[in-house]
Order: structure tokens, then sequence, then C-alpha cells
């Protein structure tokens, strides 16, 4: 069970904060940058043939003699879209990558569904593969659920195919999570560039295991690279440890340069650190929740 | 320049060693399989530790680098390496010039070897500086100390250049020990002569240098006290090797034609070709006869393809010129399996002239026409005495049987009694103190009038000093003889059965040829005294009992009686008969007998030159400077030994071609061609790096700190 009851509960108290608006297939509880048919005031034009006469401020017409539209705001609904790695390399790791990944995407699109949003899941290999998408309202909670508890891992991995996929075949923008460890031997830029060119709110996770922030290897190793099989031969030293922690720190660092320069929220957790607070503490003081 | 004088060890030591650890290397080392997320960053870290590593890639195997470091350290320092140089560390220094016959190979252009050695000596003292004393040593069968100690270079050199050619042989031993002496009493040179000052010398050993073409016979058998040899540096000058020589001769008459003469000489090849030319003999400068002498290569080949001599004689004679099919320019044959190699066929020949006609007295040379490296040992001289045969006195009052036995044996046999002798007046009995006959016997007669000369005495003694009759043994048995002694050696002394003999006191120095039981029984004795040899027969022909007399032993019945009188007047004659002042080898010292009444002889050498040697009083002197080949006078002499001559006679000598290797109390030095070098051990820096290195592979080993 990705998700308990009493934690679900917990959830319905938060919302998706997106930092941008976006236009929405329906309407929803949220603002839409469109002009719509809500109730709330937002500006006036000047008519021309074709408009709703039912919006014709007469108020105006009466005191200036001409015809003015009058424009409402239009409330939708929001796009949320949660990319999971589901490669090889996020099935390791106590606790593992993967249910750690699995997990926050429930709890994040399940607050999605209680707050009307259009909640899209996807996960990612070699490119994109399963997905569920256009989830809307609490009732779909336990197809998401089971969708998400299903996922099998992929051999190999391909973050820049996956993203291009996303981005050829989901025109709509909207918040994307993007969930990965983002070891990724072709690199996350490419990936990360195709998401960037859809204009969306784009939420960086990256998630690795204890055992890979802080290696506890030691003697003549045969290193073995789960998805491509890989081999390093390494005897492993002091020195080595600290060459790895210090290029770790700078593979990460280097990734929240990257976002931090283009917009994206960059968000890191280890799989150690318990699940909820992760969600009821780290991800709302970083925004993504509220 | 390093080199090593056991390259061998290296190989064998390296191949049993590097591979094994090689191999137990790589099968050591297994890896823990390990599965991990990604190696992108492990490799990045792998790298990272390869770039920012000095030597990264000997990082990789670090281990084992260190290992094959140490085990090559090891093979390197079995192989005893020596650190060649020329550098002069020795505040004192031993010039040990060779000056033997060999030497004297004219190398380029009347540059002979000996000039080469000097030249480069004088390199060395050249290069002295103010605390550097050095000494020169001259060396051939003798030593000479040509100048002690001494800080003047000037002077050294002068000296240096005085070193004279010899013909002699090649010994190290003279040298060394003179060297040694003078190592211990250290002397400086003063600045005038006898004003040397001796210092107390507590400084380390001098180096000792040694300029020689490597023909030195000795050195395996060195045993210096203080000098380490095997240090020393060894310059080795020359590089000819093509000469031929006779290695042996010798002249004598034929046993039963004397007025014939035979002449036997061994030549032999050194060099890597064949060679042909003529042998011919000259008596008293005048032409005899020649013969042609045809000789293949005297070198075998090597493995690598270089000739090699052979200092092993053997080898087939082959006086008529061996095969007449091969050429002069036939190859130098393969080397046999065999360890013992001896001299290649043909390569040795004897040269036979054994039907010379000459009565008289006088030289035979046999001369070699070649122009080889070497000239002195193509030419060799004997001496011919005339023939004639030996003078015997025998002094007896009743001579029977021995006048009938010596009278058998080819002498001229006087007859004298014992009165007659007593009463001889003294030119009848001696020329001057000698006498004058070539042996004297004397029976039941002892006697104190003897001059120099041989003597045998039958049942009585000569009244010298540590002779004295002791009265009568007759009940003893004979129980021990020397069959070996040539006067013993055609007698069967156990059928001689003697009743009794005297008891007679000898002096110590006596031979004791057949010994009775107790002491002073001595049935058969020979010593010399002074110049002269004395042989006493202790047992008489006749003993009386009770006023009759009986037969002491049947031995004059027997033939051995009389071969038992001619192998004694040959033994006792044969000085004078047949060795005389014939010939030595250069080098050997020789007795000259003193005429009587002289008081100096002069003996003029081959070269020319007279030397006079004190004799006054003298019955003999000795005569020890033959360092040249060639004949040498005599004035004034005795008859018939006016002459004699020196000869090479030395195969070590006649193998020209230089060596550059030696064999020096066990340990082997190298030596190079014609470059002063030290020869300086260096093995215990190679133990000593490879202590550093295992402490490094350990430190290595145990933290691990690399990748």
């Amino acid at each position: 069970m990705l998700l308990d009851p009493e934690f679900m509960t917990r959830l319905e108290q938060l919302e998706l904060v997106s930092r941008k608006i976006f236009a929405g297939k329906m309407r929803g509880e949220r603002r839409s940058r469109r002009r719509g048919q809500s109730v709330e005031f937002a500006d006036h034009r000047n008519y021309t043939v074709g408009d709703d006469l039912r919006f014709l401020d007469w108020n105006i017409y009466a005191r200036l003699d001409r015809l003015f539209i009058k424009l409402f705001l239009e409330e939708e609904d929001l796009h949320v879209s949660l990319i999971v790695d589901v490669s090889k390399s996020m099935d390791f790791g106590e606790p593992g990558k993967g249910l750690y990944a699995k997990r926050l995407a429930a709890a994040l699109a399940y607050i999605g569904l209680v707050n009307q949003d259009r909640v899209s899941l996807y996960a990612y290999g070699h490119g994109l593969r399963n997905q569920l998408a256009g989830l809307r309202g609490r009732h779909l909670s336990h197809r998401m659920l089971s969708f998400l508890d299903g996922l099998e891992y992929e051999p190999t991995s391909n973050l820049t195919l996956a993203c291009k996929h996303y981005a050829i075949r989901h025109p709509q923008r909207g918040i994307v999570i993007l969930l990965s460890d983002f070891l990724d031997k072709g690199g996350y830029e490419s990936g990360l560039r195709f998401l960037l060119g859809r204009d969306l709110d784009l939420y960086v996770v990256q998630i690795l295991s204890p055992q890979e922030i802080d290696p506890p290897l030691s003697g003549d190793l045969r290193l073995t690279d789960v998805e491509d099989e890989d081999v390093a031969e390494v005897t492993v030293s002091r020195a080595l440890i600290n060459r790895y922690k210090h290029n770790l720190q700078a593979y990460c660092g280097g990734l929240r340069n990257y976002c931090a320069r283009r917009g994206i929220t960059y968000l890191f957790t280890g799989t150690e650190v318990p699940f909820d607070q992760v969600v009821l503490r780290y991800l709302r003081r970083r925004g993504l929740l509220r | 320049m390093m080199q090593f004088l056991s390259p061998a060890t290296i190989a064998i030591a390296a191949g049993l060693t590097i591979p094994p650890l090689i191999a137990l290397y790589f099968l050591k080392l297994r890896r823990t399989v390990m599965p991990i997320s990604s190696t992108l960053l492990w490799r990045k870290a792998i790298e990272d530790l390869h770039v920012n590593a000095p030597f990264q890639r000997l990082r990789s195997s670090l281990l084992l680098v260190l290992q094959l470091l140490v085990l090559l350290l090891a093979a390197l320092a079995l192989g005893k390496p020596t650190l060649t140089h020329e550098k002069n560390r020795e505040k004192s220094l031993v010039l040990m010039i060779d000056q033997s016959a060999s030497m004297g190979v004219d190398e380029s252009g009347n540059v002979t070897r000996l000039d080469i050695a000097k030249r480069e000596a004088g390199k060395i003292l050249e290069t002295m500086d103010e605390n550097t004393r050095a000494m020169i040593v001259a060396f051939s069968d003798r030593a000479t100390v040509v100048s002690s100690f001494d800080t003047d270079s000037e002077s050294l050199k002068r000296k240096l250049n005085d070193i004279e050619q010899t013909d002699g042989r090649t010994t190290l031993t003279e040298a060394v020990a003179l060297a040694e002496a003078y190592t211990q009493n250290m002397i400086i040179g003063g600045p005038t002569a006898g004003s040397d000052i001796e210092v107390q010398s507590t400084e380390a050993q001098p180096g000792v240098l040694l300029f020689t073409d490597g023909r030195v016979s000795d050195t395996a058998t060195l045993s210096p006290q203080r000098l380490d040899l095997s240090k020393m540096e060894v310059v080795v000058v020359g590089e000819r090797s093509d000469n031929a020589g006779i290695i042996a001769m010798d002249a004598r008459r034929h046993y039963e034609r004397p007025e014939v003469v035979q002449i036997f000489a061994t030549v032999r090849n050194f060099s890597d070709r064949a060679m042909e030319f003529d042998a011919t003999l000259v008596i008293n400068d005048r032409h005899v006869d020649v013969q042609a002498v045809r000789m293949e290569p005297g070198r075998w080949e090597s493995a690598t393809g270089d000739a090699e001599s052979s200092s092993a004689a053997g080898g087939e004679s082959n006086d008529e010129g061996g095969d007449p099919n091969r050429t002069g320019e036939s190859a130098v044959p393969a080397r046999p399996a065999e360890a013992n190699l001896g001299a290649p066929p043909g390569s040795m020949a004897a040269v036979a002239f054994d039907e010379v006609e000459f009565e008289g007295s006088g030289v035979v040379e046999v001369r070699l026409s070649i122009q080889d490296a070497l000239p002195a040992d193509n030419k060799a001289w004997a001496v011919v005495p005339p023939p004639r045969a030996l003078d015997v006195l025998l002094v007896c009052d009743w001579c029977r049987p021995l006048d009938g036995a010596l009278g058998s044996i080819g002498v001229t046999l006087s007859t004298m009694t014992t009165a007659d002798y007593e009463a001889a007046p003294d030119d009848q009995l001696f020329d001057g103190d000698r006498s004058r006959f070539d042996v004297v016997v004397f029976n039941g007669h002892d006697t104190a009038r003897l001059g120099i000369g041989n003597y045998m005495f039958w049942a009585c003694v000569p009244r010298i000093d540590g002779v004295e009759d002791r009265g009568v043994i007759d009940n003893e048995v004979v129980i021990d003889w020397d069959e070996t002694h040539p006067i013993l050696r055609n007698i069967n002394v156990e059928s001689l059965d003697v009743y009794l003999w005297k008891r007679i006191r000898l002096p110590d120095r006596a031979v004791r040829l057949i010994e009775g039981e107790s002491e002073d029984s001595t049935l058969l004795a020979y010593f010399t005294s002074g110049a002269s040899q004395f042989l006493i027969v202790a047992f008489p022909f006749v003993f009386e009992e009770g006023g009759k007399p009986y037969a002491n032993h049947g031995w004059p019945e027997d033939l051995e009686f009389i071969m038992f009188n001619d192998d004694a007047v040959d033994f006792l004659g044969s000085a004078v008969a047949s060795r005389g002042l014939t010939g030595v080898r250069t080098g050997d010292p020789v007795t000259i007998p003193v005429p009587s009444g002289a008081d100096a002889i002069t003996v003029s050498r081959p070269d020319g030159q007279r030397e006079t040697i004190p004799a006054a009083g003298a019955a003999t002197v000795a005569y020890a400077r033959t360092h040249d080949v060639g004949i040498y006078r005599v004035d004034p002499s005795l008859p018939g030994q006016d002459v004699f001559t020196v000869n090479l006679f030395d195969a070590d000598e006649g193998d020209v071609a230089p060596t550059n290797s030696f064999t020096v109390g066990g340990s082997r030095i190298a030596a190079r061609q014609g470059q002063v070098l030290v020869n300086e051990p260096i093995w215990h820096y190679f133990v000593l790096g490879l202590l550093v290195l295992s402490l490094i592979e350990w430190t290595v080993y145990n933290k691990r700190v690399y990748v």
C-alpha cells in the first residue's frame, strides 16, 4: 500500500501550488488566464459584431452611448503531470528509491485529485512507457494508486527520450513533477531542455538512497552497473570514497544550479528521510504544496 | 660503466622469480562483484584519482611494480655488479707493469705492448695530486720495485719509462708480495736520495693498477694478505694474436752412436690462422738442416664465433706440415664438445733433426723463419756437450768385485790403492778444489782427502762433519727402502740378504735409501755436502769371523750388482755428464761452477753486456738475471761448462692474445682494453635499494592508498 488512509486524510488538507496560471480543458477551481464565465469581473472591451449580447454592459451604453462587452475571469482545472523514473537503478538502496518515488508521486497525485486538478501519471525507462492520463476527482485515487503500485522497473533509462516523448505528446501546460535519481549517463540537460521549451511549471525531485550518498564499501570490488552492466574495478580507499562523495556533491550541485538558472524548482531527498516529513514539511516549505 | 661479473646469475634468478610473481599477482586479486545503481560517479572518481595521481599508470599496479623491482634488484645484486669508472679515489697507488716476453709484441709501428702500458700508466701519474703517492713494480718472472712510494709524479714517470722489456714469463705473486711489503711500511720518497721518510700509515688500502696483456699464469693462486685485489684495476694492452713459437726443445747424443746428435723441438701455432714456415737447424752458427713446417690454426672457434685459444697442451704432432691439401686460409676449427680442449688438431708440430753428426761441443739452435707477434720464441738453443765417458777412480786395497762391475759399465776406470791415494800429489787427484774424476769410489777406506766431487763409499765413510762410523750391526733385517729412487729402481732389494753392516751416523739431510730396524741403521744413504755428493753403501763384501773371511751377501754374483753400480755412477755423474750448464727457461737461476782460483765469473749476456759476479772461495755461484733468451757465455769456466742457454719455452707467453678476465684469489676481475678502469662492487647498493623498496611495498600494501 503506497499511502495509508490516515496519511491520505492529512493530504486532503493540501493543494498543489502552481507558480503560473495555465489554461485548462474544463472549468475548474483555479483562475484561468482566459476570460470566461465566472462571476468575478475582469475587464471591458469594445463590442464587435458577433459578440454575445448577454455580456454587453448596458449601464455604460446608457451613460456613454457606446457598446462595451464585460469580460469575466475564467476558472479552469490544473494539469498536473507526474513523471516517475522506473529504471533499474531506482530499484536500489534501502529503503528503495523506486518505492519512495512511487509513494511521493501517489501523495502528490492524490492531492491533485482531491483538488480537482487534472492529474496524469507517467512512468519512464528507455522513454515514456506507461501512462495514466487525465484523472480528475477523488474517486479515481484508487486507480491512480493501483497504477503506481503496478509499475515494473525497466532495464535501462533514457531521460532525454522520455522528456522528448512527453513534450511531443502533451501540448497542454501545467505542473510537471519529475521524480528520478538523475543518474543518467546520457545527462539530464537535454531532457530538461525539452520540457523547458513548453513553458511548464517544472519541478525536479532527485531521490537518492543512503547507500549512494555514503557508500558502505571496502576492499577490492568489481562494481557492476545494474542497468548497462558496465564494470568498474576498484580497490576502495578513503581517497576514493572522498572523491566519490565530492563528485556526487558536484553532480547534485550541478543539477541544482542548472534548474535554478532555468526556473525549475529542484528538490532533493534521500530515502532515509521519513516520507511523511518530506511531503508535509519539505514540499510545503519549498512551495510545491500549500 | 656498470658491468656484471656473473651475468648468467641474473637471468637465472629473474627467470625463476619474476614469472611466478606475475602469475601469483594476477591469480591473487579476485574482486568481489558488487551491483550498484550506476557506475557514472565511480568512473569519474577513478578517473579523477588517476589524473590527480603522479605516475597514475604505475599506481594501478603499484604493488606489482614494486615487487617486480624488488625481485629485479635481488637478481641484479646476485649478478655481482661492479661499477667501472676511471676516477682515482685512492690516495696510494701501486702500478704493476708487466714486462714479460709477451709484452714485447709489436702492436703498431714499433710500439710494443710495454710502451702502451707505460703510456697508460703515465696517464695515471699525470692525474696525481700532491696528496697522492704511487709506487711502481715491474714484473715478469721476477718483480722489481721500480720506484717506492713517491709523490713526485715527474720522478715516477722517469722511472716508469726506464722499465725494460724482458723475455721472462709472467708471474704476479712476487710483485704482489713486494707491493704488500711496501704497503705495510709505506715510505715516501724525499726530495733527495736517501732521505726517505717513513710514515705511520693508517689510511685505507692502496689502489692496485695492473697493466698487462692478461697472460698471467698465477693469478688464481694469489692470496694477498693486505692488498684487496678484488678491487684491482686491470688495464689490458695489446690486440695481436698471431704467433707461433718453440715451446720445448732438447738436444742429446745418440745412446749408441755418441757422434750423432738428435734434436727435437715442439712448435705450436697460437694464432687463428694456419701457418707455414721453415725450421732451420744451426750448430755453432752453421746452417745444418731445414724442415718445412705447416700448422693448422691454434684457436678453437668459440660459441660466439670468435676464435679462442686453449692453454692446455695436447693435440697431434705434425712434423711434415700436415695435410698438404689444406690451404693457408683454412678456417678456425669448430670447438668440440669436450670441456678439456687441448690444442686444436694440427696446431702443434714436432720438429726432429735426428741424424746430425756432430762430435764437438757447441750450441744447437733451431730457428723458425716467420714474422709473427713474438720473436722471442722463434729461436731456441741447446748446449751439446762433447761425447765422452765418465772418469771413475776406484780406490781400494781389495778391489774385487767392484773393479769388474765398474769396468763393465762403459766408464773410464782408474784404480788406485788406498795408500797411493793418500800419498798422491794434489794435482794428480784434484784440479784446484775439485776432483779430477767424475766419480771416485772408495772400498773400505775412510778418508778426509776429498775435493769437490762425487763419491761412493763402500763399507767406509768420508771423514767430514756429521758422518761417523759407529760400529757394526749384525742382528737386524732390512725393513724399508725407496724403490723409486733412480739408484734403486732396477734393484730388487727384497732379495738382498745382508748379514751385517756398519752403523753410521749421517747428516740430517741424508736420504736413507735402504734402512734397517734401529737408529742409524742405514744400508744405503745419499747426501750432499757443499757442492759434493756422497753415496754410502754400509755393508762390506766380506767379513771375518774366527779369523776366516765370509761373504756378507751374494750380490756380486748377481747381475743386479752391475746394474746398481751403473745406476749409482750415472746418478752421481749425471750433473757433469748430461745436465751441467745446458739450459734453463727464462727467469730460472743457473748454478755456475767456479774454477779453482777464480775470484770472479764473467757472464756475457745475449745483448752483449758483460756481468762480473764475485766468486772468491766459492765452489759455485748462482746467476739469476736470465730474463733474456739467448746464449750466455761464462768465463772462466770448467771444461765444457763455458756456455748455457736461456729459452722461453712457455705456452702462456707464446699465446699472446690478450685476456680480458682474471680470477684473483677466487674472485673474477674483468678488464678492459687499453683503459684505466676501476671495478667497484656495488651489489650492496642494490641490496639497500631492495630493502627500501620492500619497506615502501609494505607501506603501500597496508595503506592501500591506490586505485
